[in-house]
């Protein structure tokens, strides 16, 4: 045990008092050791891909991205503690996922039970990869209650939050999405079933195995030759249409 | 449309009631030995029939005449001269009737009526169409009753989900764990800070629970509530959150509805000063100018950020509550430029009598 090198851990709260106490509850133990401590969501992502800790201790209300949201970029599943202190929609799916979490106040004993779980979950010897799936997790972080509002891109260190009004077309490319938003195009790894099913079906719609379309960036439909159709957008790009998103496109439009 | 059409049980007790007026009439006419029974039948009942449905027009005489606008000889010549009227049309009928009986059976007349017979046939006329306005006058008495508890219970209804919405608003669980979370990390290294905090926390909930009770309140209990209120928001978010208040002395003493300061800077800190990394200043100004109460607050945000979804909700929340003690005397309007949010609330100069 004591061969092993501390874990690093980073501490994420916007409130400075709550990330004051995780430093002093963590006092006790040796074998952590602070790398880092962000006061919002952007930072965190940052710090997530730079410092790779061990250990996040993740608030989940936080300015500019939820705790949620830092998960989803960073692609983070492996060593993360959620802290909250009143959030239903979270506590909830929580539970439904069983994932560990410290409802604020949380007591010495509380914080140390979950330390000790997220200790046992941590096994570096064996060469667990650091982003290994987590079903529970991932479900978690998928799980939408609304419809989607705002995409979130992480290049790098660097995060754009587009709102959804803004996104002309998605397009996938293998593994990746190419979202097309003012002439410019932003990749992110996901696959098109899921984020169609997290858009707001009345204002997006698949019209291609590879395309997405918003109906606000819809200006006609082409038809290029028989049995065939594009649908032209605003900015004059055009998205080759199927038969069957045609039906779908009739029925809407 | 009128209420017994409207109702096919209420139309048939209706049409059942004329023609038994119809039936009094022909016993009339045949007690005067004016007709023999069968005639003066035929006679009665299809006049009546049609009568029935002409007489509903004495629901919108009354209707013209809501007892509220009532003066009794405008009343009396209303319901006289459309008595009189009908009762030259019911005549007019009559007469119309009877001839055309004449001229299908010839010699068979179905009655034989004399001067004095069309006489208490016009008066019968008169009579029941003041007998049909008087009735219609209680129904319509009793409909406006009714529209009037009806309203009275919407209203109520009302005024108890504006305090739900309140209470829900006061006990706001996320402000509540998060306090007592920054009270447990002070009392670690800072009891005395930890103790404030405590009583700040304490005072915050103990005059929220006791204003709610009131309708009014005056702006200077507002600010002493938002003053607890702030110093426990100070101790969470730190140097990141300044807030200057200017309550003009003549502001203090208006009334305004509990808990219409305070959610306004709740929103300032959750919308505007929590989103930016330096934090900022919000700033509050009640102040008194011909006859309104002027609050203000403005705070900055996040310079293009997307609002938040339900940012709106509280805000219409307030519109709401203030629309249903103020009517259309209050207002309340919000604006959002590139680096911050300005809310504006005037509302009528109300002083307490006592003070």
């Amino acid at each position: 045990m004591s061969a092993n090198p501390p874990l690093r851990a980073l501490v994420v709260d916007d409130e400075e008092l709550a990330r004051h106490l995780i430093r002093e509850y963590l006092q006790g133990h040796a074998d952590i050791e602070i790398v880092g401590e962000c006061e919002n969501g952007l930072d965190a992502v940052r710090q997530i891909v730079a410092l790779a800790p061990d250990l996040v201790f993740l608030d989940i209300q936080m300015p500019r991205l939820t705790g949620l949201e830092v998960l989803e970029l960073t692609g983070r599943r492996a060593g993360v503690i959620f802290t909250t202190a009143y959030d239903e929609h979270a506590i909830k799916a929580f539970e439904l996922h069983a994932v560990d979490y410290l409802l604020k106040p949380f007591s010495k004993t509380r914080f140390d039970a979950a330390l000790a779980r997220a200790r046992t979950l941590h096994v570096p010897a064996q060469g667990t990869p650091e982003n290994s799936p987590q079903p529970a997790l991932d479900a978690l972080v998928a799980r939408r209650t609304a419809p989607l509002e705002r995409i979130l891109i992480r290049d790098r260190e660097q995060v754009h939050v587009i709102p959804v009004e803004q996104v002309e077309c998605i397009e996938a490319q293998g593994d990746y999405l190419a979202i097309h938003v003012d002439g410019k195009c932003h990749l992110k790894p996901q696959r098109i079933s899921e984020i169609e099913e997290q858009l707001d079906a009345t204002r997006f719609l698949r019209v291609h195995r590879s395309f997405i379309i918003s109906l606000a960036h819809l200006q006609a439909i082409e038809r290029p030759g028989p049995d065939r159709h594009a649908a032209r957008l605003r900015s004059g790009k055009r998205v080759p249409i199927s038969r069957s998103g045609y039906e779908k496109l009739r029925t809407l439009v | 449309m009128h209420p017994i059409l409207a109702d096919a049980r209420k139309l048939f007790w209706y049409v059942l009631a004329w023609l038994l007026a119809g039936v009094g009439i022909a016993a009339l006419l045949r007690l005067t030995e004016q007709a023999e029974w069968t005639g003066a039948l035929w006679f009665a009942l299809p006049l009546c029939l049609v009568w029935a449905f002409v007489a509903l027009s004495s629901y919108y005489v009354c209707r013209s005449l809501p007892w509220s606008q009532r003066r009794w000889p405008v009343a009396l010549g209303l319901f006289g001269g459309a008595s009189l009227l009908s009762a030259l049309a019911w005549l007019g009928l009559g007469e119309a009737w009877d001839s055309l009986a004449r001229l299908v059976l010839h010699d068979r007349p179905l009655v034989s009526m004399n001067s004095p017979g069309w006489v208490m046939y016009f008066a019968a006329g008169f009579l029941l169409y003041l007998l049909s306005l008087l009735a219609h006058d209680v129904l319509v008495a009793f409909e406006s009753v009714q529209a009037s508890a009806r309203r009275e219970a919407e209203s109520r209804v009302l005024a108890r989900d504006a305090e739900l919405q309140m209470l829900r608003t006061q006990i706001n669980p996320h402000f509540l764990f998060n306090s007592l979370n920054s009270i447990s990390a002070l009392t670690g290294f800072d009891p005395a800070a930890a103790r404030e905090m405590t009583v700040d926390l304490a005072q915050f909930f103990r005059r929220t629970l006791a204003l709610a009770e009131r309708e009014r309140i005056t702006l200077g209990e507002e600010v002493v509530l938002c003053e607890h209120f702030l110093a426990i928001e100070k101790r969470r978010f730190g140097a990141k959150l300044n807030v200057e208040l200017r309550i003009a002395a003549d502001a203090s003493g208006c009334l305004l509805p509990p808990m219409t300061l305070q959610p306004l800077l709740e929103n300032a800190i959750k919308h505007g000063i929590r989103q930016l990394d330096g934090g900022g200043t919000i700033a509050v100004d009640a102040l008194v100018r011909d006859g309104w109460l002027h609050v203000a607050v403005v705070n900055p945000v996040v310079r293009g950020e997307v609002p938040a979804s339900g940012h709106g909700v509280g805000l219409k929340n307030i519109r709401e509550r203030l629309a249903v003690l103020y009517g259309a005397r209050a207002r309340i309007a919000w604006q959002r430029s590139e680096t911050q949010f300005a809310i504006e609330i005037n509302l009528p100069v109300d002083k307490e009598a006592a003070a």
